[in-house]
């Protein structure tokens, strides 16, 4: 029992990781038609922000040393500023290009922060402590989880929530669902577009910034590659979520999470190497029975 | 034909020139200066200059200088060998390759094919030297089966280790290596059993799975075999305490060094087994002398013990080509293979006509204790591990 909620907790704890990044995808590919390619260095670089540009092995922790209710709003500044940042000097400029065209200069982006990082901290992975506190075990049920498992969680869930209430009560939302659905006559109904853009480039930043937090205290590396297995991970479950569907890239991020989780836990050891094998595997027979997503979005079906 | 033997003779003039006899001695370094291979190669190759410059200090070899050539390899397998091609035309009569077998051995193959005795910089698979290279191809470390090998027979004598869990991340050779050291050395010891074994890959977020596996054993595993390398081994380090596990962990050298130990605040009953301690507190006092010249020298102490074996590369060979009385390739080589406990400033190295790689080692232990690493033992295992074994 106790181990069988162990692996409960497991399969939540990275699926909610997933989950987060997911979303991050799919709230820029709602408005914009955009695959951002870019969201795997933005979050490296959210970690990267918390140490001072050396590169020496040790790391010398700059805004890592904050306090908790500090550290957390300035890594999810830096995240959503760097966000914002790139849709003004990158994105604002491909409004009318096609997808296949944003998203080789999402990938562009992604190159010139990784090598930026890279100009300042070498590529030799750096050790961070971050939120010490959070790599205590605690007790649940008989089920011994390092802290940082519950938070994740409860901090995923609290964001799903937070989102919903955004997306559905306040005007801003009510912007940015219409956007999504319909762009071009969103605009004409009066939704200022660039306002909704960027309110969701931001909020795809600060998600990306909670991962690098979590990511960051989980693992005590900041390495300037650590994004891009997460981003991997999201946009595969943005494509069978149902690519623009909130609700489907968070369904189908927390069931990747449990499926990587219960592959490690049924395979026999000799198989267990090839895990993520079985895992496109399964990703593969999902896109085969439901080629438009677990839930697609209205707004990406062709209309007659 | 004549005007073939007059080209053959006109390309010969030209070469000759780089290739005589001349007053001194060239060592090639066809490394990384760039790229992330340079974080591994310069560190060793410093401690390679460093015992250059006291070989030329104390009169050179064979009364000659040696001098240096460098070409960069960029981490790139193809400016690898356009290095290593670089630096044989430069003249070297011994190529210096890249620490990893894989982006070292385009260099070491063009080495191997101009006649040239090469030597990687810190390789621990068996592939760098005689049975991925060649015959005149060595490596200056120990073979990362032996980390694995000595962890398990010094836990087991040391520590009373008699449960035995083993977590691999199957992301590189020298992980599994080590991990096949110990599956080697574990049948070896009475009673001691393994309970249990995990795989996990180096970039994986989590590894919580893996830990609950450990956690539903009926009781605490004596020691953790843990078969990782940076930056992952941070992570898994790190999560398996998290979770609340405090059996002793066993590592290869490859998490040696105290700069991530910030990390996992207060790590205690943690091992690694080292070449030499960069830690102040060696057996041999020469090694922290020598910590002392890394530092004068380069500016900051050795972060790692992936330093010494630059220092120990020159070394031998030196030893070899003062003894053949030549830098010819195969009086060398041949010197190199008489050596039999070498003595050297890390340990005694041995090379045969089997082996140019160490199947058996001295090796330092360093227990990390309250985050405090510090050297508490040394362990040679009892019998050199098998080359049919490494070659499984």
């Amino acid at each position: 029992m106790g181990s069988l909620l162990q692996i409960v907790f497991d399969a939540l704890a990275l699926g909610s990781l997933y989950a987060l990044a997911a979303l991050g995808i799919a709230l820029i590919f709602g408005v914009m038609r955009l695959v951002n390619f870019a969201h795997g260095d933005v979050i490296a670089f959210s970690v990267f922000a918390l140490l001072w540009p050396s590169v020496d092995a040790v790391a010398i922790v700059f805004a890592g040393n904050l306090p908790w209710f500090l550290l957390i709003p300035f890594a999810l500044a830096i995240g959503a500023g760097l966000s914002v940042l790139s849709e003004i000097v990158v994105f604002r400029r491909f409004r009318r290009a096609n997808p296949a065209t944003m998203m080789i200069a999402s990938f562009a982006l992604g190159f010139v922060i990784r090598y930026f990082l890279l100009m300042l901290f070498s590529s030799r992975p750096k050790s961070i402590s971050l939120l010490p506190a959070l790599s205590q075990p605690v007790e649940i049920f008989g089920a011994r989880i390092p802290l940082l498992q519950l938070i994740t969680i409860v901090v995923t869930i609290a964001v799903l929530f937070g989102l919903i209430a955004f997306l559905r009560r306040t005007r801003f939302g009510l912007e940015m669902r219409a956007a999504a659905e319909n762009f071009t006559m969103a605009r004409m109904l009066g939704v200022r577009a660039n306002r909704v853009i960027m309110g969701a480039f931001a909020l795809s930043g600060a998600l990306a910034a909670a991962i690098a937090l979590i990511l960051g205290s989980q693992t005590g590396t900041a390495n300037i590659m650590m994004g891009a297995n997460v981003m991997l991970m999201a946009f595969i479950a943005t494509v069978i979520g149902g690519m623009g569907s909130l609700a489907g890239a968070v369904l189908a991020g927390f069931l990747l999470g449990a499926v990587a989780t219960v592959m490690q836990v049924i395979l026999p050891p000799d198989a267990r190497a090839f895990r993520d094998a079985f895992v496109y595997g399964a990703v593969i027979l999902v896109l085969i029975f439901r080629p438009q997503g677990l839930l697609s979005a209205r707004g990406t079906k062709e209309r007659v | 034909m004549k005007r073939l033997i007059a080209a053959l003779a006109a390309t010969t003039c030209l070469t000759a020139p780089a290739m005589a006899d001349d007053e001194t001695i060239m060592v090639g370094f066809a490394t990384a200066e760039t790229g992330f291979m340079q974080a591994y190669d310069k560190p060793a190759q410093d401690a390679a200059m460093i015992r250059i410059k006291e070989i030329n200090e104390a009169g050179g070899l064979l009364g000659k200088q040696i001098e240096v050539v460098n070409a960069d390899t960029k981490t790139d397998r193809a400016e690898g060998a356009k290095a290593g091609l670089s630096v044989i035309d430069a003249g070297a009569d011994m190529v210096v390759v890249s620490c990893d077998y894989d982006f070292g051995s385009p260099a070491a193959l063009a080495a191997e094919s101009a006649g040239l005795p090469s030597f990687f910089l810190c390789a621990e698979s068996i592939k760098a030297g005689i049975q991925g290279v060649g015959p005149n191809s060595f490596s200056a470390s120990v073979l990362a089966a032996v980390q694995g090998a000595t962890m398990a027979e010094w836990s087991y004598n040391k520590k009373e280790a008699r449960t035995f869990y083993r977590l691999l991340d199957t992301w590189t050779e020298y992980n599994k290596g080590i991990c096949d050291g110990f599956d080697w050395m574990l049948p070896k010891l009475a009673d001691a059993k393994l309970v249990g074994e995990d795989t996990f890959l180096n970039e994986d977020a989590s590894i919580a799975a893996q830990i609950t596996r450990i956690k539903a054993l009926p009781e605490e595993p004596d020691a953790i075999m843990l078969c990782t390398m940076m930056p992952g081994a941070v992570s898994a380090i790190k999560q398996i305490r998290a979770a609340g596990i405090n059996s002793m962990i066993l590592n290869g050298s490859g998490v040696d060094g105290s700069y991530w130990l910030s990390a996992v605040p207060d790590l205690s009953n943690f091992y690694v087994p080292v070449q030499g301690s960069i830690y102040g507190d060696d057996p041999n006092p020469e090694v922290t002398a020598f910590n002392a010249k890394y530092k004068e020298a380069t500016g900051g102490d050795p972060s790692t013990q992936y330093v010494y074996p630059g220092y120990v590369m020159i070394d031998v060979w030196a030893k070899a080509v003062e003894r053949a009385g030549t830098t010819e390739t195969s009086a060398v080589v041949a010197e190199l293979e008489k050596m039999n406990g070498e003595p050297t400033l890390f340990g005694p190295r041995t090379f045969s006509s089997e082996i140019h790689h160490q199947n058996q080692a001295r090796y330092l232990v360093v227990e990390t204790n309250a985050g405090k690493p510090g050297v508490v033992d040394e362990w040679t295992i009892s019998e050199p591990i098998p080359v049919a074994d490494l070659m499984k």
